[in-house]
């Protein structure tokens, strides 16, 4: 068997011209495959962190009532004792920091002009806590959690430009409250955000926790957000947290981020379909092109096939002598492929090449590829099964020859 | 078919055509008037030096009877106005007995059958009618499977073009019949080192045969083809590729295999010089066997 194996392993690097070129296909197909699944693993790494980063946390708590909420009436289904959940949630390992949020809507307005508004209202030194990248300010600062006077509030760079006003400006924030009344409140813009992604800004306002609870008349909040120190720890904080939200008043939901990540998972899917359809094209490419180059090599080896066949040996052998050969090559060329791929990844990521901002960002990406272990043994199983499959034909082709014709073959 | 042939022979007397159709050949092989290419070497004092030999005492034991055999070939390139089954007879009604430990010579101008025949007994091929018994085994009755475990066991083979192959060494080339017949790693070892000395190439067995001399890579497939104890060595022209010198020690080394080791040789040649070495020759032409000098002293005087 051993001898078996050396023969086929001499007999892929007969024809070394051809083997190389063989090579060099099914390389560059691992090779590509590597570099745009490395690519598209960075961009979905990129995106995932800057999702959480940008607000939307590891884990957050709601109540269960939540998701089933009047959306006017944001705190009716809010969490009654977020101060006691927030304290056992601290507590826990892995665990950064725990900001209370309410999330509410309503109008805003400049005397001229109104518009329609996503509220945040965020306790300043609890966000700070959870370690999350730092708001970004075209102009101004962030919420002070200690001013007593002015209700202050962040405008998103969209909203500020629609309602015409700059930081120092006055706008009047109109709501719900729990009880159905309209309610409303002046504040000053101490601060004009840009998070990025130019549909939130469109419609985004930040205000204080203490200033929404009484614009709202509640002592609610609608979640707690969880930071994290990594996002690869989430399952296993969320997996310890929810037995021990089970013994309080309410029934509270614990959320992992990507339940809560919708761009992220269509992007993400997107992306993925992208990617499986060139896998699949690598596939038939490396399959039809070394069908074409194993009949070829096949026809060359005619007579030594049928010297092979005279002296007995089994039609079966020569099927897998021929398979063997190919799986080999496969081998040889996926290794090729991942050496090539990690090569011009590691070139890639230092050459520092931007790309043009994604759907929906203000900011240019920056082309870097993630080695993928998972993405090596994937493609690389690929094109393995591909020239396994493509050498059938010739394997079989080659075990059925008549022995007498192929001896006379020239 | 049969009957057919037979027709055509008596509406064309003369050397027997090749072609079994219903109609007159259009084409005929073996041309009447330039002389009957069967007398070829007929006459030589090679033919009555090798006379001589069947005196020599040789184990009577029957290893291979060919019992008349003939083999057509379908015809596909004749022209759509012949009717559809038309066939080129390679090997017609041929009869042949051969005893474990001959040295036997198939001469024969070219076309006349030779490979076909060796084809035959080789297991390569069917004959379409009568059988082949080969050490005992009626060949038409065994399976694709049984003859390729008989080709494996019992037979070895020289081919013209040395048929090496070529990402082997001269070693392991001669050691892949007992690969294929699963024999352990330390015989194997020992069988091919006695296989090449017995050729005299222990000195180039790690050589891959491109950096042999033709010489030497045939006598590396004398080796490849006895060194599982074949019951039986069949050469197809095993010297056409080789100069006269080359060529003559080739078969001087067979012969002294096939003495010392009692192993039978059936090879083919249309080179008259080679037929001196021969202790029996078996002459074709046209697919039949037309002389045989073993049974010439009897049958013919
Ligand atoms: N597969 C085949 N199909 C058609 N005709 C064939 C086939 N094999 C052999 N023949 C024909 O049968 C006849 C005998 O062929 P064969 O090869 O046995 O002759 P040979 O004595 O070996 O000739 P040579 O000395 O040239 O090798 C030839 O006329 C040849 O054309
Ligand atoms: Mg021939």
């Amino acid at each position: 068997m051993a001898k078996f194996l050396l023969l086929a392993f001499r007999n892929v690097f007969r024809n070394r011209r051809r083997t190389l070129m063989t090579l060099f296909m099914v390389g560059g197909g691992v090779a590509g495959l590597l570099l745009v699944g490395g690519f598209f693993a960075r961009m979905f790494w990129g995106l995932r962190e800057h999702t959480i980063n940008s607000g939307l946390g590891h884990i957050q708590i709601f109540t269960a009532d939540h998701f089933n909420r009047d959306e006017v009436r944001a705190l009716d289904t809010g969490i009654d004792n977020w101060r006691q959940v927030a304290a056992t949630v601290k507590t826990g390992g892995h665990v950064r920091g725990v900001a209370p949020r309410i999330e509410f809507y309503g109008m805003v307005s400049n005397g001229d002009k109104s518009s329609v508004f996503m509220g945040t209202a965020v306790d300043p030194v609890a966000e700070n806590g959870l370690g999350f990248f730092p708001t970004t300010f075209t102009s101004g600062h962030d919420l002070d959690s200690k001013s007593g006077g002015e209700v202050e509030a962040l405008v998103g760079a969209g909203l500020a430009k629609s309602m015409n006003v700059k930081v120092g400006d006055g706008l009047t924030v109109l709501s719900m409250t729990s009880d159905g009344a309209l309610n409303g409140v002046d504040v000053e813009i101490v601060g004009i955000v840009d998070s990025g992604v130019a549909e939130m800004d469109a419609r985004s306002l930040r205000i204080t926790l203490p200033a929404a609870q009484r614009l709202l008349q509640s002592d609610r909040v609608t979640n707690l957000v969880v930071g994290l120190d990594k996002t690869e720890n989430t399952d296993q904080v969320a997996a310890e947290l929810a037995p021990r939200l089970r013994g309080l008043p309410q029934q509270l939901v614990l959320k992992k981020w990507i339940e809560l990540a919708t761009y992220y998972k269509q992007v993400r899917s997107l992306f993925s379909t992208i990617f499986v359809f060139l896998g699949i094209i690598v596939f038939f490419m490396v399959l039809m092109s070394s069908v074409n180059t194993l009949l070829m090599t096949m026809f060359e080896r005619t007579r030594e096939i049928g010297t092979m066949l005279a002296m007995g040996t089994p039609r079966a052998w020569i099927v897998a002598l021929f398979m063997l050969e190919a799986t080999l090559i496969g081998i040889f060329g996926a290794i090729v492929g991942v050496l090539a791929g990690n090569l011009l990844g590691v070139l890639l990521n230092h050459s520092n090449l931007h790309l043009p901002p994604p759907p929906g960002f203000t900011v240019p990406m920056s082309f870097q590829v993630l080695h993928v272990p998972s993405l090596m043994i994937g493609s690389s199983l690929l094109v393995i099964v591909s020239l396994a499959l493509a050498s059938i034909l010739p394997a079989i082709r080659a075990s059925r020859l008549q022995i007498a014709e192929a001896l006379a073959h020239v | 078919m049969f009957s057919l042939s037979e027709g055509n022979d008596n509406w064309n007397p003369g050397p027997p055509s090749r072609f079994i159709l219903p109609f007159p050949p259009l084409i005929r092989f073996s041309n009447p008037s330039s002389g009957n290419p069967c007398t070829f070497g007929m006459t030589t004092s090679i033919f009555r030096m090798s006379k001589d030999a069947p005196e020599k005492e040789r184990p009577m034991e029957e290893l291979v009877n060919v019992e008349a055999v003939s083999r057509r070939f379908p015809l596909d390139n004749i022209p759509t106005h012949h009717p559809a089954h038309s066939f080129v007879s390679a090997l017609s009604n041929a009869s042949l007995r051969v005893s474990a430990g001959e040295f036997l010579a198939i001469a024969g101008p070219s076309g006349s059958g030779k490979t076909t025949l060796l084809n035959l007994i080789g297991c390569i091929d069917q004959p379409t009618t009568g059988r082949i018994l080969v050490d005992g085994v009626d060949t038409s009755k065994l399976k694709p499977n049984g003859m390729t475990t008989l080709r494996r066991e019992k037979i070895g083979f020289v081919f013209q073009t040395f048929n090496l192959i070529p990402v082997f060494t001269a070693a392991e080339n001669v050691e892949y019949p007992l690969l294929i017949q699963g024999i352990g790693s330390r015989e194997r070892r020992e069988r091919v080192a006695e296989a090449l000395d017995s050729v005299g190439l222990s000195a180039r067995a790690q050589q891959r045969p491109d950096l042999l001399s033709g010489g030497e890579r045939q006598r590396v497939a004398v080796a490849r083809a006895m060194v599982h104890r074949p019951a039986l060595v069949l050469a197809d022209e095993p010297t056409a590729n080789l100069d006269t010198q080359n060529a003559t020690q080739l078969i001087d080394l067979m012969h002294g295999l096939n003495r010392r080791l009692g192993l039978t040789f059936i090879f083919s040649t249309h080179d008259a010089r080679l037929l001196e070495h021969a202790e029996r020759i078996v002459r074709l032409c046209d697919g039949q066997v037309v002389s045989d000098n073993s049974t010439e002293g009897g049958s013919r005087g």
